[in-house]
């Protein structure tokens, strides 16, 4: 058994102190450790987006991340984003325009979403297209995707501009 | 007499499943975690062929941490199964025939006891020679890779599993005389499935010696039933729950029975939950993939363009196991020469067994592949005769009435001619047929545009019996609960099955709940396949809702003292003679109070028809859905690389029921159309498979994706819920054909092998990589040399 790392983190706002191996991915240590199961592992190299993670304000694939890398970070999972009883204006427009199927790579989705709407309030469809190339879905053909994150962010800047 | 009002179907709507989907409460089969759970790694075949000669997993068993390693000793029979054809393995036995197959697998307390144990084992394999491809499966000195007698056997061709037939005729002679003939041999390649989600499943034993098997699986009726035979279990002793399943378009079949049947023998024999869930690398070096084809079409038509005869012959590389191939076969069979009308036709479609993984089903079922082939040569046909594409498909599609390819009489609506004339005058077809061919023949990029068409039997057709169960109860707090025996793998069948029961019983859709499928609460309703969930698994829905609307009705009338067929509805509310409304939870509570008991069952089923398949004749199937897609492309002369920059879609599905879910299976279709006619190939050389993840496999992303246009014609459909079809496996067909006509027209080549690279399209061919399987020896757990796998050459 290797020795284990102690690692003090911030998730979803709640200060976390979790025990891992230095060879744990932080993908493994939200879905084994925390059980924060909403991240996805589709590809395990980089390549899928549905373990993406916003990692001290930066998006990343958290199967690329090692765990104690996490150590005084602030990380915002799919589990996090919303309000309290409520979903965040990405998860309702993503509901609203059926931009979900089978749904494993929502979560990857809304969070890449996220990560472009903090920094970019008002993408152009082709930067929405462009920032989610590194998000794959096998079920959706990604329109209803673009469309959501699109409406989501009108629906943001209005709620903003109250 | 019910009325059907239509409140909620065919409205907008949301996922039933969708909230939890969105803020990632949702759970999928590898997501669970249960106390006690192990873990499992498997021993699997790091070469395509050979002879296990010695397999001893006595010293896995005392590696610490190592709690149970099974075989197919383990098994009742070995661990057999499969059908139609029993030639598959729970785990290899006597043989292993594809790369990746297991033969071993231990379960343990953590990962690093498991994989220690994996390396205990000790295996002796002596290699045979491999079939690395079809033409060397049906050499008169090929090695026999199946250990069941197949068709061919008798034909001193034992690789060749079977032929699947049609016979309309004899169209030799009429192709002889026909002034414009075609015979040309088209490819299509190896796909996989990508669902997102890898394979999961974790079986947990029950203190009566029964077990519960979660499972991201397809059909979990078949499942239980695979499961209960080998495991030697009665069927009530194994109860298989479905978990969310994170996508499968065919490809969650026989791959997680296996695994369903082994963790589930390792959970009893360990008395602790054992879960299993693959990587990547693992899901695609191990899963099955939709066959490779190649298809010879022979064609004769009238110097006008007017179709005569045609003679299709297909071969299919079922890999190592025929699974669904020989269904698949079927289904290529009865759609070979595509959805135009002919004086005579035969089809033969050959499923051959090699050392390429193994094929089984995937969305299009065969047609898929037959679409590809017979729509190129129509083109090529077209243009024999100087025929605009459209123009030459208008001359020849079926229409009611008509003989199909098959000789069975169309006998319902067709929206295809509509299908044809919306993607026409949407894209502007005409005018850019005529104007990019005068683009400058040096341009460093050139534009094309081209079309397909088809048409897309509905449901199993000849394939098996086509039916569905429903129950419905109405709880104690007026809630609602279905279930249906046929499943949602992210289609939005649950959604439908909400919408329609809603709409029957006149109940709002937050009311009812539609439980995931559990073999303990559903009734079989044979497996989920084929697109068949809105058509069958909808009417079952159906005809259970309006046993209890019958009931509500006559509990309102009770309550207006009034005749049953006096009671009018208005969504939740119910309306007696003298137009006072009452709502829902009254009359609900009324009809306990007379003692009606309001839970119900539905059966529906598909009319009976029947082919003979020994003399490829019949019906096959009860109707067909139709659609038309053009693709306009841009050729980079230098490179070859191939953009797609605009799709239209038109596709007659009958009624849409839940026109947010269909739309999403239509671009979700047209996607993985795209990716199989462009980029998709799994590259299998030598018997190892190149391309294990994302990173070699590349499917379409959000920029590979152009505006696609869309509808649906709705020409109803006598047999479906208010008169709906099915839209999942259809909306891929004609994107590949589309593209493959478009290169054509941009650049005057015409490629015939599937996807369209930059290489093919540049030099005509593929260019190969040669790996001798170093990538999945590597994800295999080869790469250590901790393996104890001795591999022999045969004396
Ligand atoms: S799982 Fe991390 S990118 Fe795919
Ligand atoms: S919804 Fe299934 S992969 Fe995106």
């Amino acid at each position: 058994m290797a020795n284990k790392t102690a690692v003090q983190a911030t998730i979803n706002g709640e200060d976390v102190e979790f025990l891992c191996e230095p060879h744990q991915s932080l993908l493994e240590v939200l879905r084994d450790v925390l059980r924060l199961t909403g991240t996805k592992e589709g590809c395990n190299n980089g390549n899928c987006g549905a373990c993406n993670v916003i990692l001290d304000g930066v998006l990343v694939n958290s199967c690329l991340v090692l765990g104690v890398e996490a150590q005084g970070k602030r990380i915002t999972t799919i589990e996090g984003i919303a309000p309290p009883h409520g979903l965040h204006p990405l998860q309702q427009k993503f509901l609203e325009h059926a931009a979900l199927q089978c749904g494993i790579c929502t979560p990857g989705f809304i969070i890449s979403a996220k990560a472009l709407l903090d920094h970019k309030p008002h993408p152009s469809e082709h930067e929405v297209r462009h920032w989610l190339a590194g998000n794959l879905c096998r079920c959706t053909g990604y329109d209803k995707i673009v469309r959501a994150v699109l409406d989501a962010a009108d629906v943001m800047a209005v709620e903003v501009s109250k | 007499m019910l009325r059907h009002t239509t409140n909620w179907v065919t409205k907008p709507a949301n996922r039933v499943d969708g909230p939890d989907k969105a803020n990632g409460a949702a759970k999928y089969a590898g997501d669970y975690r249960v106390p006690g759970q192990l873990v499992t790694r498997a021993l699997r075949s790091p070469i395509p062929h050979a002879r296990i000669t010695r397999l001893d997993t006595s010293a896995a068993l005392k590696v610490p941490g190592v709690l149970a390693v099974i075989t197919s000793d383990d098994f009742v029979d070995h661990g057999r199964f499969g059908f139609p054809v029993a030639d598959n393995f729970i785990l290899a036995y006597q043989k292993v025939r594809y790369v990746g197959e297991g033969v071993a697998i231990v379960a343990a307390v953590d990962a690093d006891a498991a994989e220690a144990g994996v390396n205990a084992i000790e295996l002796d394999l002596e290699q045979l020679p491999v079939i690395e491809d079809m033409e060397q499966a049906l050499r008169p000195d090929a090695p026999v890779i199946p250990d069941v007698v197949t068709e061919g056997s008798k034909k001193g061709q034992p690789n060749v599993c079977l032929t699947q037939i049609v016979r309309n005729g004899d169209p030799e002679p009429i192709i002889a005389a026909s002034p414009v003939q075609l015979d040309q041999t088209y490819a299509t390649p190896f796909q996989e499935h990508a669902y997102l989600e890898p394979e999961a499943v974790l079986s947990i034993p029950n203190p009566d010696g029964s077990v519960i098997i979660y499972a991201c699986d397809q059909s979990p009726f078949n499942n239980r039933g695979i499961a209960a035979a080998v495991l030697g279990l009665p069927e009530d002793k194994v109860r298989v729950i479905q978990a969310i399943v994170g996508g499968s378009f065919g490809g969650k079949d026989e791959g997680v029975y296996q695994m369903s049947a082994q963790t589930a023998k390792l959970a009893l024999l360990t008395n602790r939950p054992v879960g299993m869930v693959f990587s990547r690398e693992e899901s695609i070096i191990v899963s099955y993939k939709r066959d490779a084809s190649k298809i010879r079409v022979r064609l004769g038509a009238d110097k006008d363009g007017k179709l005569q005869a045609a003679k299709v012959e297909a071969w299919l590389d079922g890999g190592a196991y025929s699974a669904e191939t020989v269904l698949t076969a079927w289904r290529a069979a009865m759609h070979l020469a595509g959805a135009y009308t002919y004086q005579a036709v035969t089809g033969d479609v050959h499923v051959l067994y090699t050392n390429n993984n193994y094929s089984s089903a995937f969305r299009g079922f065969g047609n898929t592949e037959a679409v590809a082939c017979i729509e190129q040569a129509i083109d090529e046909v077209a243009e024999q005769v100087a025929l605009d594409p459209i123009d030459m498909r208008l001359k020849n599609i079926i229409g009611k009435g008509d003989r199909t390819m098959t000789g069975a009489t169309l006998n319902q609506e067709v929206g295809l001619r509509a299908c044809l004339e919306w993607v026409r005058q949407k894209s502007d077809w005409d005018r850019k047929r005529r104007e990019f061919p005068a683009q400058n023949k040096n341009a460093r990029y050139r534009k094309g545009i081209g079309v397909a068409c088809y048409f897309h039997g509905m449901g199993l057709g000849g394939e098996g019996v086509d039916f569905a169960n429903a129950t419905i109860a109405i709880e104690r707090d007026n809630s609602v609960t279905l279930t249906n025996g046929l499943t949602d793998y992210g289609t939005g069948a649950r959604t439908v099955f909400t919408l329609i029961a809603a709409d029957v019983l006149g109940a709002r859709p937050e009311r009812i709940k539609v439980l995931l499928t559990d073999t303990e609460t559903a009734i079989n309703s044979g497996p989920t396949v084929a697109s068949r969930a809105s058509v069958v698994g909808g009417n079952a829905t159906r005809v259970a809702a309006e046993k209890i609307a019958q009931l509500l009705t006559f509990a309102a009338a009770n309550l207006f003292k009034c005749a049953p067929a006096q009671v009018l509805r208005d969504k939740e509310a119910f309306i007696g003679p003298d137009e006072e409304p009452v709502d829902f939870d009254t009359v609900v509570n009324h009809a306990r109070q007379l003692g009606y008991v309001l839970s119900a069952h539905g059966r529906w089923q598909l009319p009976v028809i029947h082919w003979d398949f020994e003399k490829g004749t019949g019906t096959p199937y009860v109707g067909y859905t139709f659609g038309a897609q053009i693709v306009e492309v841009t050729v980079h002369t230098g490179t070859g690389r191939v953009q797609a920059d605009r799709i239209w879609a038109a596709h007659d599905i009958g009624k849409v029921l839940f026109p947010e879910g269909a739309y999403g299976q239509l671009y979700g279709g047209i996607t993985q159309g795209l990716g199989y006619g462009l980029m998709e190939e799994v590259e299998i050389n030598h018997g190892y498979i190149h391309n294990v993840n994302f990173d070699d496999y590349i499917i379409p992303t959000a920029m590979d994706v152009p505006p696609i246009e869309a509808t649906f014609v709705e020409a109803p459909f006598h047999l479906g819920p208010y008169g709906a079809k099915n839209v999942a496996e259809p909306s891929m067909l004609g994107v590949a054909p589309a593209l493959a006509n478009a290169v054509y027209h941009a650049t005057g080549k015409r490629i015939r092998e599937l996807p369209l690279t930059p290489e093919r399209v540049l030099l005509g061919h593929a260019l190969h990589n040669d790996d001798h399987g170093d990538n999945s020896r590597l994800w295999l757990g080869y790469a250590d040399g901790l393996r104890k796998v001795r591999i022999t050459q045969a004396a």
